[in-house]
């Protein structure tokens, strides 16, 4: 029997396995889908095996199992991690690990107990798979596949080709030669992150609508373009499309307030309207026009989730941006326009060992705070602006 | 009124594996069983379930990797996998069968897709089941790509519908239908162990085939319990009895009556010459290379580890449907399996180590493949100790009490 290839799964999987994770000979290769997602799986299990792949781990979850433990299960299934998911996690360190998001049922937890949707995390498993990304020895990557109920949630209605055609336009599929157009757009992102090493800020300060904010940046932490390096010196790509330059801010020196841009997906239901203020480092306040609790029930995770992990800006040349799609999807809303997070830092960021000025935390939330009245300057040491965005348009010289 | 999948999912829970409040529930599922899964899930938390555990694995992964992926690691087990399979020791599982695309295999190399098994995580599995230290039980969930197989269209509803009186969801109470099923087949064992056989014989077109039988082994059918006294039905639908043949004493020849679904490909007219307990010689229409792949495993591959009978009351072989899966054909039809003994039916035998089990008889082996080889045509006697013939079936009806 012969199996069904669909031409642009394929080359968009060979992507994701080529330049996204890279997968290298010899390699095993995990991947993380949910069970909705099975053709990108196996369209990236093919492409992993014709890259080399020893060995290819497909796991599927399935987020209606998860609904049924959360609105029936006992209290203590709600942080249960199996003892063989640990396991699996132990093993991913050295491999290659793919993930890929496009939900398909955005709201389907939204009717449940939120404070139960808040506490089924399995903390245990999160904190074994942090350990290896501090280790920095994966190469890995999340890439989205569109189906019909992320196509509703973003047109309001099923149209999984027009979401597929934004996509394939996000991820520069509809280029001849991909590989190359993304070799291309990567060293355009490592040029601007050159600059703003050159320049050196020590802080940097976001004005605009609801948002008048100023975090501090740590002399250890360069900002970067999503091209990671393991530890052993492999290249990946760890989102796909990336159209972001990045850093982990100081987590000491934040002060001021954020109004979000954007919708934020998050944990089966739709955070609207996010503002935050912030005092020494910590979110003190959450107000939200819909699902502040969600937030909250996040930011109380553990001691560090309150505190800020990640500073991201992106120009108006984004192809995310350009698609003028809102895609309830954080891989994508997050390169559409400039993001803050709060919770984990990025290692990455780091030459060496993170400094102290990283923040440590089970969680990492990315929400959008760019759009055209946002102005964003760097902050030298000596307290002279630099204007580095405005009305979305990169100030520096590139 | 609950949704047939919710009432069917009750069953399972309730009567094929029997979960016990604390238990953890594991469910091993294809995507294609997603709805069924999922009706477990809430089923099994409902039945007080600690947590529940699905894992789908997905035969488009394991086809990629037969194709494309290097040879030495076709028998590769992840030892979380290991992990996995040996955490249901004390805790409840089910098995989800209906394979979508019962012959995506079927254009690769046979013998790498004979190859192609988690040895590790199947011994890990078979382990603990032997041990009687899970209550587990395998059932089926129709799709579109079985009942293609099964009707020549994807007629799914029908599917269900034959499913669903195979199961006996069609009874206004199917847990208590049960019930009186499987008391029935407990005295059909009680009838045969009364017997104290020493073989079957097995007559018809293409079979003269004697099956030495173990003094130890006695008739199962109709549920089995664990070690720690929880019963639970492993097989639904079930309608056989079953016990743990000498691996040492089958001859003679056997035909197989029904196709059989096997690792992705179909085996059809599958053909066996037994001579000393082995399987000597293999023919077969089609499959055979898969069929090879498999009795190559290792060295006891070839002999016999089941046999069981079945009549013509059962409401598989009443359907009058191939179902081309393993659950639903033997269900039909009296069936032999090559491979590792069903250690249900010898328990003391359980918990030895595999040469002491073989040195009593049983056989241990990394497979166990049941075949059909009954039906009206094929008649079965017992045959005791001092060389009485007992007629046990005569044109697929029951011909003891």
């Amino acid at each position: 029997m012969a199996v069904d290839v669909d031409e642009r799964l394929e080359r968009y999987a060979d992507l994701a396995v080529r330049v996204g994770a890279n997968v290298e000979e010899g390699q095993d290769v995990f991947i993380q889908a949910l069970i909705e997602h099975a053709p990108l799986a196996r369209a990236m299990t093919r492409a992993a095996y014709r890259a080399g792949a020893r060995y290819v781990d497909v796991l599927y979850r399935d987020e209606h199992v998860r609904k049924a433990m959360i609105e029936l299960g006992p209290d203590e299934a709600l942080e249960h991690s199996p003892e063989w998911l640990k396991e699996r996690w132990r093993e991913i360190p050295g491999n290659a690990n793919l993930a890929t998001t496009g939900d398909p049922e955005p709201e389907l937890l939204a009717d449940l107990d939120g404070t139960r949707v808040g506490r089924a995390r399995m903390k245990e498993v999160i904190e074994i798979a942090r350990r290896g990304m501090l280790e920095r020895s994966i190469n890995w990557t999340g890439i989205a596949y569109p189906n019909e109920g992320w196509a509703e949630k973003v047109f309001g209605e099923p149209d999984v080709d027009r979401l597929w055609e934004a996509v394939a336009f996000c991820t520069r599929l509809d280029e001849p030669d991909p590989v190359v157009a993304w070799r291309e757009h990567i060293a355009r992102l490592e040029r601007r992150a050159a600059r703003l090493n050159e320049l050196a800020f020590d802080a940097v300060h976001y004005r605009g609508p609801g948002t008048d904010f100023t975090v501090g940046l740590l002399p250890g932490a360069r900002w970067m373009s999503a091209l990671f390096r393991t530890a052993s010196g492999r290249e990946y790509v760890p989102n796909m499309p990336t159209e972001e330059i990045f850093t982990t801010p100081d987590c000491r020196r934040a002060e001021g307030t954020i109004a979000s841009s954007l919708p934020l997906a998050l944990q089966g239901d739709i955070v609207e309207g996010l503002r935050l203020t912030v005092v020494d480092g910590k979110i003190v306040d959450v107000e939200a026009d819909h699902g502040a609790e969600l937030v909250r029930g996040q930011l109380e995770s553990d001691d560090r989730a309150a505190y800020f992990g990640e500073l991201a800006l992106v120009d108006g040349t984004s192809r995310v941006g350009q698609t003028g799609i809102t895609f309830f999807d954080t891989l994508y809303d997050e390169n559409a326009t400039c993001h803050i997070a709060y919770g984990f830092g990025i290692p990455e960021a780091f030459d060496e060992v993170p400094d102290e000025g990283m923040n440590i935390s089970t969680v990492h939330t990315d929400f959008m705070v760019g759009r055209p009245e946002l102005e964003v300057d760097g902050l030298t040491a000596d307290g002279k602006a630099v204007p580095i965005l405005r009305n979305e348009t990169w100030q520096l010289p590139e | 009124m609950q949704d047939r999948i919710d009432v069917y999912a009750d069953l399972i829970v309730r009567v094929g594996a029997n979960l016990q409040p604390g238990q953890t529930f594991f469910v091993n599922a294809l995507p294609e069983h997603r709805e069924l899964a999922r009706a477990l899930a809430r089923s099994a938390y409902d039945a007080g379930a600690s947590y529940v555990d699905v894992r789908y694995s997905d035969p488009h992964v394991r086809r990629a990797q037969i194709e494309l992926g290097p040879a030495d690691a076709l028998t590769h087990s992840p030892d979380w996998q290991v992990e996995r399979a040996g955490a249901i020791e004390g805790n409840a599982i089910a098995s989800i069968a209906g394979e979508a695309e019962p012959e995506l295999l079927s254009d690769l190399d046979q013998e790498r897709v004979g190859k192609s098994r988690m040895i590790a995580v199947a011994e890990r599995a078979l382990e603990i089941q032997n041990d009687r230290a899970v209550n587990w039980t395998i059932a089926a969930y129709p799709n579109a790509g079985w009942a293609e197989q099964v009707f020549g269209e994807p007629d799914v509803e029908r599917l269900w519908r034959a499913i669903a009186a195979t199961v006996r969801l069609d009874e206004p109470a199917p847990v208590v239908a049960w019930r009186e099923h499987t008391a029935r087949l407990q005295a059909r064992c009680r009838e045969l162990d009364a017997l104290r056989l020493d073989a079957l014989h097995f007559q018809g077109p293409g079979t003269d085939l004697t099956v030495g039988l173990l003094p130890q082994s006695r008739w199962v059918g109709g549920g089995i319990e664990t070690r720690a006294g929880i019963p639970h039905v492993p097989n639904l639908p079930t309608e056989e009895v079953f016990t743990c043949p000498d691996w040492r004493r089958t001859e003679g020849a056997v035909r197989s009556t029904r196709p059989l679904a096997l690792g992705g490909t179909i085996v059809r007219d599958l053909e066996l010459t037994f001579a000393g307990g082995e399987a000597v010689d293999v023919k077969a229409a089609t499959g055979l290379d898969a069929v090879r792949g498999q009795l190559e495993t290792d060295a006891f591959a070839r002999r016999l580890g089941e046999v069981a009978l079945v009549d013509g009351s059962s409401r598989v072989g009443q359907t009058g449907i191939t179902f081309f899966n393993t659950l639903f054909d033997e269900n039909a039809s009296c069936h032999i399996a090559w491979g590792s003994a069903v250690l249900f039916s010898a328990p003391e035998l359980a918990g030895l180590t595999p040469d002491e089990t073989r040195e009593r008889g049983a056989n241990v082996s990394a497979v166990h493949t049941d075949f059909m080889i009954g039906g009206p045509d094929v008649t079965v006697d017992g045959i005791t100790g001092d060389g009485r013939r007992v007629p046990i079936l005569r044109e697929d009806v029951w011909q003891l009490t």
